[in-house]
């Protein structure tokens, strides 16, 4: 039903190319870069640039997601802790990721670790903030069970805390895997020679207009299958509810 | 066994407790009584170590409580916030025994029999929210027994039950507490409830929640919902400790 849309879309767009009224220039037409995927995807460059900005961007979300959770189930649990880091949160979070692409080169090179330095300081912030909401709305009681039942306080956090915020925090991850995604994908245009962003920037260069097409719309479908992928790690790990 | 010694509570400016004093003897069951607001729940926290005193002392064999200790174990009233909803009816007895740091080999052997003494076998594999409000306060027990606590303290554990749950678990807390000899303080603001299971009846005042009366029940055991209700002295009792419930 959810694809309706999409394909009138491309419909459409077929037929004002074939009158003539969409320039084949930019827009190419759906006929032609569907063939400039398939070809892409045969010959195997699709798959290892999706490969490289997959691999860089789930290693940026991992490493956000033990950050997040962790930093984010302590400040969570100790208020005091939560206000004293306020003012460096609110400082460091308006930063826009891109703007670490120079620091990041710097530091790791043209490398899959600098997308996703710079991809992972994207993902932190939606998981640490709704790491520590989910985590201060756990019931004071569970802890008190953990507390009564003799396990020291890592434990609780792992046993208790973590699982209690765990809806919360399956959503800010689900966030921040777009974020990922498209972070990794700019810093590849931006700069770094690899993967998918810079498919399409090497295919805008040489006027493939119908090759950008096609890589911009694998992106898509990438980023609708990662989402559809969490979606159903949510539902299993959350079939208690 | 436990003691509350010269016991005083204060929040801010309010007095919630004032030089509470009583003991606790092995083997024995105690029930805390009294009116909405008499401190009685803040009792059972500060003999639990989840609550400070403001000044005197709560001991547990002449040691001062400052915190939980596993000896110690608390049903709360509200088995709905005390279970882990994420784990299944063994899962939750499981984390006791995790937290004993008993090998999981051996979860199944000490698992089972206690779901068996609580009439939860057939529901090992089910989630909390699955079980009625009986079931659940059953589960929460069963997980204070896989602890293997020298003292239960139980904080109006049948509160929210009708009453037909609530008596039935009335002779199952009455009969796990004779049969393993286990210490028990018992929080209620229901008189019959505390007459019918206490050795001793203490019933608080309120504002600030003080010792009002420490009644000894000198009922035959073991108790029946009938026989013993309308025992003599059942009413006797009832008709003493009235007065103190703000009526």
């Amino acid at each position: 039903m959810g694809a309706v849309l999409p394909l009138s879309v491309l419909f459409l767009w077929e037929i004002l190319s074939r009158l003539g009224v969409l320039s084949e220039d930019g827009f190419s037409r759906p006929t032609r870069f569907f063939v400039a995927g398939a070809r892409a995807l045969a010959d195997g460059t699709l798959l290892q640039q999706t490969a490289q900005t997959f691999a860089a961007a789930a290693q940026a979300l991992l490493i956000a997601a033990l950050a997040g959770i962790a930093l984010g189930a302590i400040l969570g649990l100790f208020r005091p802790l939560e206000r004293a880091a306020q003012l460096t949160i609110d400082a460091l979070r308006p930063i826009p990721s891109v703007a670490l692409i120079p620091l990041a080169l710097l530091l790791f090179g043209f490398s899959r670790e600098m997308s996703a330095a710079v991809a992972a300081f994207a993902c932190f912030w939606p998981i640490l903030l709704v790491t520590i909401a989910s985590v201060r709305a756990i019931d004071v009681r569970m802890l008190e069970v953990g507390r009564l039942l003799g396990f020291p306080f890592a434990k609780i956090i792992w046993k208790v805390a973590i699982p209690a915020a765990l809806p919360g925090i399956l959503v800010g991850i689900r966030v921040a895997a777009g974020i990922a995604i498209v972070v990794t994908v700019t810093t590849e245009i931006v700069t770094n020679p690899r993967g998918l962003g810079f498919a399409m920037t090497m295919a805008a260069q040489s006027l493939q207009a119908d090759l950008v097409w096609a890589t911009l719309l694998w992106v898509g479908v990438i980023g609708w299958l990662v989402n559809w992928g969490l979606e159903r790690l949510e539902r299993r790990w959350l079939r208690y509810r | 066994m436990l003691e509350a010694r010269a016991v005083s509570v204060a929040f801010g400016a309010q007095q919630i407790l004032r030089d509470v004093s009583f003991e606790v003897g092995e083997h024995e069951f105690v029930c805390l009584v009294g009116p909405s607001g008499c401190g009685k729940t803040t009792l059972l926290r500060v003999l639990a170590g989840l609550t400070p005193v403001s000044s005197g002392r709560a001991l547990f064999k002449g040691d001062e409580v400052r915190g939980p200790q596993t000896a110690l174990a608390v049903v709360f009233q509200d088995y709905g916030r005390a279970l882990l909803p994420w784990r299944t009816v063994a899962g939750n007895v499981a984390l006791a025994l995790e937290a004993r740091g008993i090998p999981s080999a051996e979860f199944a052997d000490r698992i089972n029999p206690l779901l068996e003494k609580l009439r939860l076998a057939q529901h090992a594999g089910k989630f909390p929210s699955q079980l009625s409000g009986g079931m659940q306060q059953r589960l929460q027990i069963a997980r204070c027994l896989a602890q293997e606590p020298q003292v239960l303290l139980m904080d109006e554990p049948f509160g929210s039950l009708d009453a037909i749950t609530r008596q039935e678990l009335q002779d199952e807390v009455a009969r796990l507490a004779k049969d393993e000899r286990r210490t028990v303080v018992f929080v209620t603001h229901d008189l019959e409830e505390a007459i019918y299971l206490g050795d001793r009846v203490i019933a608080l005042a309120a504002n600030p929640g003080r010792i009002a009366e420490i009644v000894t029940i000198d009922l035959p055991r073991p108790r029946t919902q009938l026989a013993t209700r309308e025992d003599p002295r059942f009413l006797e009792y009832r008709h003493r400790l009235y007065r103190h419930l703000g009526h």
